[in-house]
């Protein structure tokens, strides 16, 4: 019931404000009775009343609609033209049309409004009998009758008029068409005045405005400019101590804040307002899929900025659609597996923290994340190499890489490989985060993370070659400081740096190469923000982090905006410009770097021997010997307490990261003999799709680049063969095969978790 | 007789003059923020009253070698195109009122960036006075004209 009272009062507030329209337009049109336009425009409005009164069963009001709608018609076809007389019915008709809806708004009925007086007046006017007869079929109006048919009619328009005030002295007929209307203004005011007397509630169209979405714009930026100076004397009275003054201060504080919410909220509207559309999506696609889908609603009263809002309906739906078409199974399948046969899909929004959290959640069939990985290899998003070094996440992450799609055969609905990628760059564009989250046979969750307003927004600032730049805060996973004093670096592989964080390398970026700065000499004591873009981890390297705040981004000019690299600019605490970084297209910039130095080095490689090629290797020395890894099998590198590795059965085992992972030690599988070992021995974590292993070296000597030239076969186990790499006979490991020759089920327990899972 | 007023300023001894409908303002300013990778015509961002402002370095744009932003420098703010631009220049000068008669389009000598940037010349008593396209003179997305030493010389003599 709630949803239709929501439905009426939307209702009577657009007709409020299209009869008053109607009005003006009316008027207007006795000037220029030619004006289709204009009559288009009325009729078009007294369709759109009609229509929403059919459906609400306000039947007096269809029926008085109607008449005016046959008029209107052949007025607008050209059937007949504009005279006094229509107008004067047609106004006659408006202001009945007016008082029905004020009957409805007060009583939420009819009541009872006579209408049948102002049809017969409506009907008169329309000049063919042949027409479609209104609801009483009246007498063809000759035109020597008009004059009098409209004196009576004007009677009529007074008699249905109850809140007309006062009634005045049968008027002349030639009067009829002034002190219609302007009793038709008064009545309804009267009417409305009366109301708000009696219990003080105001009317429909009273309590809400429609303001012009550019004058919210324009608020909002003086906010901004608000939140700004506010920003700046905060500061400036955390170095004076006056008491009275802080106080002030706090109290600006407190006001701005409460004001820039309020000015936000004004531009906010429900989530809701995208959702309702979806229900009838979910019905239509599951039918034609032949599922049962059951769809719940969650927070649909979480507000966002309208401009958002409209950023976000196509991805949502997009989702939505492919959560019916890819996640939920049909109900035979569900049956099958045990589950209900009517599958659930869950809408989920909600604030957290300065942001909107929109959750698509099915409990579906989940993604296969085996075959996301060989999709994946197929299209050539990535390769072997990359996809080895990859956790199930970053595997699940690669559906929102372009041209990727696991549907076995296109549908009409979505499999056609556009579509995740578009999802994520439009949330992205919109300073957003998509995430996704699955369990095989047990659904999927799609995650956006959205921004509460495009104008203000949570960003970390940092400093730079003595600039200060503002990262949005959404992309940022964390913050590292790498220590000179403790030892921690920055290394590099093959030029590009990289940092351990955790054991895992991460790919840096550094800002001021990035930027074109001078770049400063030393690795040391620099922080790294650690950024997420384009399912990307990197780090971006800067000199200083600063803080969090709030900032109001500001628009780049033309010129600027060619640069690529900035999203905005804004203005910090003293009063600086700081310009805001575009992450992803940095991360690209970086990547196009990346893509450039890989390049470089094909062509050397190009101008050498032919069989020769370049490989990262990691050195780890084992006893005397020296044994090469290649890096890209390697995904972490760690310490592990000698006393904390276990054993089982015949194997050793390390407990790590709420997961046993199997201990192959290298000098046992290549037959040296163990060389005494410290309190802690490196292992090189490898992993495959989730499962890992840690191989036990010795020492990690070095990460080299190189170009292997003399190589000779070796039929060692696990050996793929030697090299000279820097001086020394390395053997180059087999990672494969050594962890095979130790523990020959890793790759078949994998491929049965695999099918398991 | 019909005449306009030009708000003038110096560029590399050159006085150059825009009509005065078009200045916002005239201000020093000394902390601009640079902009990496930008064209070198962009000397930076500033902040006025609130608003973010692009200074573009005159003399870049002219040929010359950029400015070291990092002591005050002049801005004279003009409107183009509904946006606010400041041009960074060496000298204010004053607002003179010229009769169009004075106008002549520019010399055929003149080239490079100046012809560029240009609408024409007015001769005053003592000197030359350059009336400057500012829609133009603010447009970095154009690269400036090859221009040799010898040709500005040239374009300051004329």
């Amino acid at each position: 019931m709630d949803e239709l009272d929501d439905i009426i009062q939307e209702f009577l507030v657009e007709s409020h404000e299209n009869l008053d329209q109607l009005d003006r337009d009316l008027v207007a049109l006795e000037q220029d009775p030619g004006s289709r336009e204009m009559l288009s425009s009325i009729f078009r409005t007294i369709h759109t009343i009609k229509g929403t009164s059919g459906f609400l069963a306000f039947h007096r009001l269809e029926t008085l609609t109607h008449a005016g709608e046959s008029l209107l018609s052949r007025l607008r076809d050209g059937a007949q033209r504009m005279n006094p007389a229509s107008a004067d019915a047609l106004l006659a008709m408006v202001d009945t049309v007016r008082t029905l809806l004020g009957s409805i708004e007060e009583s939420g009925g009819e009541g009872d409004v006579d209408v049948e007086p102002v049809i017969a007046m409506v009907a008169a006017c329309i000049e063919d009998p042949a027409a479609p007869a209104p609801a009483r079929a009246a007498a063809p109006a000759s035109k020597a009758e008009t004059k009098a048919e409209t004196v009576e009619s004007v009677e009529a328009v007074e008699a249905v008029e109850p809140a007309a005030p006062e009634k005045p002295a049968d008027p002349p007929a030639a009067k009829a068409a002034k002190s219609a209307p302007a009793r038709a203004a008064k009545g309804p005011a009267a009417g409305a005045d009366e109301t708000a007397g009696q219990n003080t509630k105001r009317g429909i169209a009273d309590s809400s405005i429609r303001v012009d979405v550019d004058l919210l714009d324009t608020l909002m930026r003086l906010v901004g400019e608000l939140v700004l100076t506010r920003n700046q004397i905060v500061r400036g009275v955390s170095e004076i101590s006056d008491p009275a003054l802080v106080r002030t201060t706090q109290r600006l504080n407190l006001i701005t804040s409460e004001l820039q919410e309020s000015v936000m909220k004004t531009r906010m509207q429900p989530i809701d307002h995208i959702w309702s559309k979806l229900p009838r999506v979910v019905r239509d696609l599951s039918g034609a899929m032949g599922k049962k889908v059951k769809l719940a609603m969650e927070g649909k009263e979480t507000e966002l900025d309208r401009s958002l809002l409209e950023a976000v309906k196509d991805p949502l739906t997009h989702l939505v659609r492919n959560a019916v078409d890819h996640g939920i199974e049909t109900a035979a399948e569900r049956v099958a597996k045990g589950k209900d046969p009517e599958g659930t899909l869950t809408l989920r929004a909600a604030h957290e923290g300065g942001h909107v959290i929109v959750e698509i959640k099915d409990d579906g069939a989940g993604i296969d994340v085996d075959r996301v990985a060989q999709t994946a290899l197929d299209r050539g998003v990535v390769t072997r190499d990359q996809l080895s070094r990859m956790d199930t996440r970053e595997i699940i992450a690669l559906v929102f890489r372009a041209g990727f799609s696991t549907a076995k055969k296109v549908t009409n609905v979505s499999g056609r490989g556009v579509g995740m990628d578009v999802v994520k760059t439009n949330i992205e564009q919109i300073g957003g985060a998509v995430d996704v989250d699955s369990t095989l046979g047990a659904g999927t969750t799609w995650r956006l993370t959205i921004p509460l307003t495009l104008a203000i927004i949570q960003a970390l600032t940092v400093e730079c070659g003595a600039e200060r730049y503002a990262i949005p805060q959404v992309g940022v996973d964390e913050l590292v400081f790498v220590d000179g004093q403790s030892g921690q670096t920055i290394e590099h592989v093959s030029g590009a740096p990289v940092y351990r964080l955790r054991g895992k390398l991460l790919p840096l970026v550094r800002l001021d190469e990035t930027l074109g700065l001078p770049v400063r000499n030393s690795d040391r004591d620099v922080y790294i923000a650690v950024l997420q873009a384009d399912g990307r981890r990197f780090g971006l390297v800067v000199d200083r982090v600063l803080n969090t705040e709030e900032i109001v981004v500001k628009p780049l000019s033309g010129r600027m905006k060619d640069v690529g690299v900035y999203a905005g600019s804004t203005i910090v605490g003293d009063g600086k410009v700081a310009l805001i970084l575009d992450i992803p297209s940095l991360a690209r910039r970086a990547h196009l770097a990346a893509e450039t130095i890989e390049r470089a080095q094909v062509d050397q490689a190009d101008a050498r021997p032919r069989d020769s090629h370049i490989e990262r290797l990691l050195i780890a020395g084992i006893g005397e010997r020296r044994v090469a890894i290649p890096l890209d099998m390697v995904t972490r590198l760690e310490e592990f307490p000698v006393q904390r590795i276990e054993r089982v059965g015949s194997r050793e085992v390390v407990q790590y990261r709420d997961h046993i992972l199997p201990v192959i030690r290298l000098a046992s599988l290549l037959g040296c003999y163990d060389v005494e070992e410290g309190e802690t021995v490196p292992a090189v974590v490898y992993t495959e799709r989730g499962r890992s292993v840690a191989l036990v070296v010795q020492q990690i000597v070095d990460i080299v680049e190189d170009h292997i030239e003399s190589r000779s076969d070796l039929d060692d186990d696990g050996l793929t063969g030697s090299a000279v790499i820097q001086q020394r006979v390395t053997e180059l490991l087999d990672v494969r095969r050594a962890i095979l020759a130790a523990d020959p089920r890793f790759y078949a327990e994998m491929s049965e978790s695999m099918v398991g899972a | 007789m019909p005449s306009r007023q030009y708000a003038t300023f110096e560029v590399a001894d050159q006085l150059f003059g825009v009509d005065v409908a078009q200045v916002q303002e005239v201000l020093r300013f000394h902390e601009y923020t640079r902009v990496p990778l930008a064209p070198t015509s962009v000397g930076g961002l500033f902040n006025l009253r609130g608003q973010v402002i692009d200074a573009v370095d005159l003399r870049v744009q002219l040929g010359l070698p950029a400015r070291d932003l990092s002591v005050p420098a002049m801005n004279v703010i003009v409107s183009v195109d509904d946006e606010w631009v400041s041009l960074l220049v060496d000298r204010i000068g004053e607002v003179i009122e010229l009769d169009d008669e004075a106008f002549e389009p520019p010399p055929d000598t003149l080239a490079g960036a100046y012809r560029h940037l240009i609408i024409g010349t007015f001769k005053l008593e003592d000197r030359l006075m350059l009336a400057l396209d500012a829609r133009r003179a603010a447009d970095t997305t154009v690269p400036v004209p090859a221009q040799h030493a010898d040709e500005a010389r040239m374009a300051r003599s004329a």
